[in-house]
């Protein structure tokens, strides 16, 4: 009966979305690096340690007003409490293991273990509260038993907990993390030596009348103090074999932090790629908008330089590590990934819908734009495929990969040849307007039903008449250019007017278009 | 004189594309490989190709064209290759209009210095289309359609001549927008330099002989204009 009320309670759980949307709310709040939001909590976290940590220093010579004790004992405890019993809430989901215990029995033709759910239950709940961060989280509530004055002192757990909320504090760890074994040798071989060092000077100093070194716990902080090579000098040898011993422990002290150094130094230079590329990612995550160009090949280079000139960030993917480091060296954004593994997009977390303004497909082969371009399209239909057509008889591949635009390099100077033979002033015209190398560029204006007026009347302006050429306007409803158009046209919104003229003044004709009052 | 061949060296992706465009305009059309691979490549395209080396040994073209009225494009695929091709056609021959491929705006300024007329430099050129496919989609469309498609709104140059009644005119004293129903978009004006200037620069030229002006429209208004300018009345 417990049984069945137990299974049911999970399924309900399991599907109420108010639940599952609020758990999630606070797994990305607590839990989630690439959550835009985490970081704000994170702060307000860090602000609470520090008042913490500051009004437990300042109530050593100080008496403080009850109010901030209240705060500090109660109020920053609560809310770490709180925080606690989130992050023991979500680190795990009891209706899911429920459920599955449930399902995995009916499909065995077993019935239903209570106990082994709860066991399942008992065991993930235990590995967070035995995690080292979740009772560094629980040594930072106690002070809120302030009555007991000693554990006033795990008030300095929370800055333990800092560890939490500090990328780089966390980075930090991990980077010491990997040189785990080096670092537990080191320690190993340290407290044979001050265990060694300790007995040698006890023995050969403790009898001695003029010697300060009295007692074991004399010799060991003596022995701390001299192979850490920080020698103090509150304590020295008097005897000829403890300044033998002196004499070994300082040379031994000199090996342990020239060992202590490399280790330190040598997992920074190992972990010194991750953590670029590390933030690399990061900075591509924190991008609003951006363009995709997958592959590095010389025609990416003079794409992304002329994109460049529209402030639109610009992401490259190459797996090619020279390509990458000539990326790189141009001052590209480049990430060293397979554009056509799913994985990667995984990886990086890139929000396409979101993120992402378009895809530029300019690898080498063209089937290694083909895959790309599958790989893309698994994970979305919306996003704009640009991509370099090199061979004509691949077009129809491309297309069939979902490639929105093809553009074909041989087609175009085959195309270009024919005008540039019959009218060379013409081309070179037409290609400077587009290459906006002059002043002169050839541009769009979008515009709307209500402009019209304003806008056959600004073609009259002295400012403009002369000097602003309007080649048409181009309805986006019915996908027709109308060249030279008459005065009385009507737009439509979203209608496009190709113009050509000074870049500055056709800056000076878009502002003046949107403004309102009398032309 | 208006050439009326065309000679097209190298046999790649960039002058079957080339062949094929230009082959409905001109009468003659060679193709000229430097290897064995690329001869029977043409080959087995049903094109005859003609065999020829980087010495200044040029028969073959004078034998074959009437040089001053020839096209020559250079489309090596070595860009190495092209430069020189390239000056080796102009020290022989000064008035052969010579247009080349070049891989990249480095590769364009050898091809000028080595006395190319027209340079197309592929790299930009893509690169130019995929911005403007990027950042202005309708513009891009719009003048590709003008620019290579066989429609009826196109580009035309025309070279005033002596008997034109635009010989001796002000450029503000004339509304082509409004008479002609076409846009002017540059003028050459033989007094400033060979080099185009924007229309919309709003300089008040002063038109002459030998200017050359360059319009948009349609093809049976540019056609007007064409035939007006050759002193025909309308």
């Amino acid at each position: 009966m417990l049984s069945r009320w137990v299974v049911n309670t999970a399924f309900f759980l399991h599907t109420w979305h108010s639940y599952q949307r609020t758990k999630i709310f606070f797994y990305n709040f607590l839990e989630n690096q690439r959550y835009p939001y985490k970081k704000y909590f994170d702060i307000f976290m860090m602000g609470l340690i520090f008042l913490s940590v500051y009004i437990l220093i300042r109530s050593v010579k100080h008496e403080l007003p009850h109010g901030w004790l209240i705060f500090n004992n109660y109020v920053i405890s609560l809310i770490f409490l709180f925080e606690y019993i989130l992050r023991f809430w979500v680190h795990s989901s009891n209706s899911k293991t429920i459920i599955e215990q449930y399902e995995s029995d009916v499909f065995l033709h077993r019935p239903f273990s209570f106990t082994g759910a709860i066991k399942t239950i008992f065991a993930q709940k235990m590995e967070y509260v035995l995690s080292p961060t979740a009772i560094i989280d629980l040594l930072a509530i106690m002070p809120f038993f302030h009555e007991f004055r000693l554990l006033r002192i795990f008030i300095l757990f929370r800055v333990l907990k800092l560890f939490r909320y500090a990328k780089s504090l966390r980075r930090l760890i991990s980077i010491l993390a990997s040189k785990k074994f080096e670092i537990l040798t080191l320690m190993v071989f340290t407290m044979i030596m001050i265990m060694v060092s300790s007995v040698l000077i006890y023995v050969m100093e403790a009898n001695n009348p003029d010697s300060k070194i009295n007692t074991l716990f004399d010799a060991v902080y003596w022995s701390v103090v001299t192979i850490f090579t920080v020698g103090y000098g509150d304590f020295v040898p008097v005897t000829d074999g403890g300044r033998v011993v002196a004499m070994m422990i300082i040379v031994s002290g000199i090996a342990v932090i020239s060992f202590a150094t490399s280790i330190v130094v040598s997992a920074f230079t190992e972990k010194l790629d991750e953590i670029k590329e590390d933030k690399m990612i990061d900075s591509v995550n924190a991008l609003k908008r951006m363009y995709l160009v997958c592959g590095f090949s010389p025609l990416a280079h003079e794409v992304i330089h002329k994109l460049h000139k529209r402030h639109i960030p610009i992401v490259i993917l190459e797996k090619d590590p020279q390509k990458i480091l000539q990326a790189r060296k141009n001052g590209f954004l480049a990430l060293g990934y397979d554009s056509g593994s799913l994985h990667t997009y995984s990886h990086l977390k890139i929000d396409f819908e979101r993120q992402v303004e378009a895809i530029i497909l300019l690898h080498e082969s063209d089937v290694a734009n083909i895959y790309t371009a599958l790989t893309i399209r698994e994970l979305t239909k919306n996003i704009a495929l640009y991509s370099i057509l090199h061979h004509p008889s691949n077009r129809k591949k491309l297309l069939l990969a979902g490639m929105d635009h093809i553009i074909n390099a041989h087609e175009l100077v085959g195309m270009m040849s024919k005008i540039i033979a019959a009218q060379p002033v013409a081309f070179e015209v037409i290609h400077a307007l587009r290459s906006e190398q002059t002043s002169t560029i050839v541009d769009e204006i979008i515009l709307d039903s209500d402009m019209k007026d304003r806008f056959y009347a600004l073609l009259k302006d002295p400012l403009f008449y002369q000097r602003f050429s309007v080649l048409g306007i181009y309805s986006t409803q019915f996908k027709v250019f109308h060249f030279n158009p008459d005065p009385e046209m009507n737009i439509e919104p979203g209608d496009v007017a190709i113009v050509i003229a000074n870049r500055g003044l056709i800056d000076e004709f878009r502002t003046k278009l949107h403004r309102r009052g009398k032309v | 004189m208006k050439p009326r061949s065309a000679a097209i060296f190298g046999y790649n992706e960039y002058s079957k594309q080339i062949a094929k465009q230009i082959s409905a305009v001109y009468d003659n059309v060679g193709v000229f490989v430097i290897d064995e691979a690329e001869f029977l490549e043409a080959q087995d395209d049903g094109i005859i190709a003609q065999r020829f080396d980087l010495s200044d040994d040029w028969e073959s073209i004078e034998s074959q064209f009437d040089v001053n009225g020839l096209i020559v494009f250079c489309a090596l695929a070595d860009d190495a290759e092209n430069v020189f091709l390239t000056i080796s056609l102009r020290a022989t021959f000064d008035k052969l209009f010579i247009i080349a491929l070049a891989q990249d705006n480095e590769s364009m300024m050898k091809m000028k210095s080595a006395g190319a007329d027209k340079v197309m430099p592929i790299l930009p050129i893509a690169a130019n289309v995929i911005n403007d496919l990027l950042t202005k989609p309708i513009m891009t469309q719009v003048l590709h359609d003008i620019l290579y498609e066989d429609g009826d709104l196109t580009v035309l140059e025309i070279e005033i001549t002596q008997k034109s009644p635009l010989n001796g005119c002000y450029l503000h004293e004339l509304h082509f927008k409004r008479d002609f129903d076409l846009i002017l978009l540059a003028i050459v004006d033989q007094e400033m330099g060979t080099t185009f200037s924007f229309a919309s620069k709003g300089h008040n030229h002063h038109i002459d002989a030998g200017d050359i002006l360059v319009f948009m429209g349609y093809a049976e208004k540019l056609n007007v204009i064409k035939k007006w300018n050759d002193g025909v009345t309308i």
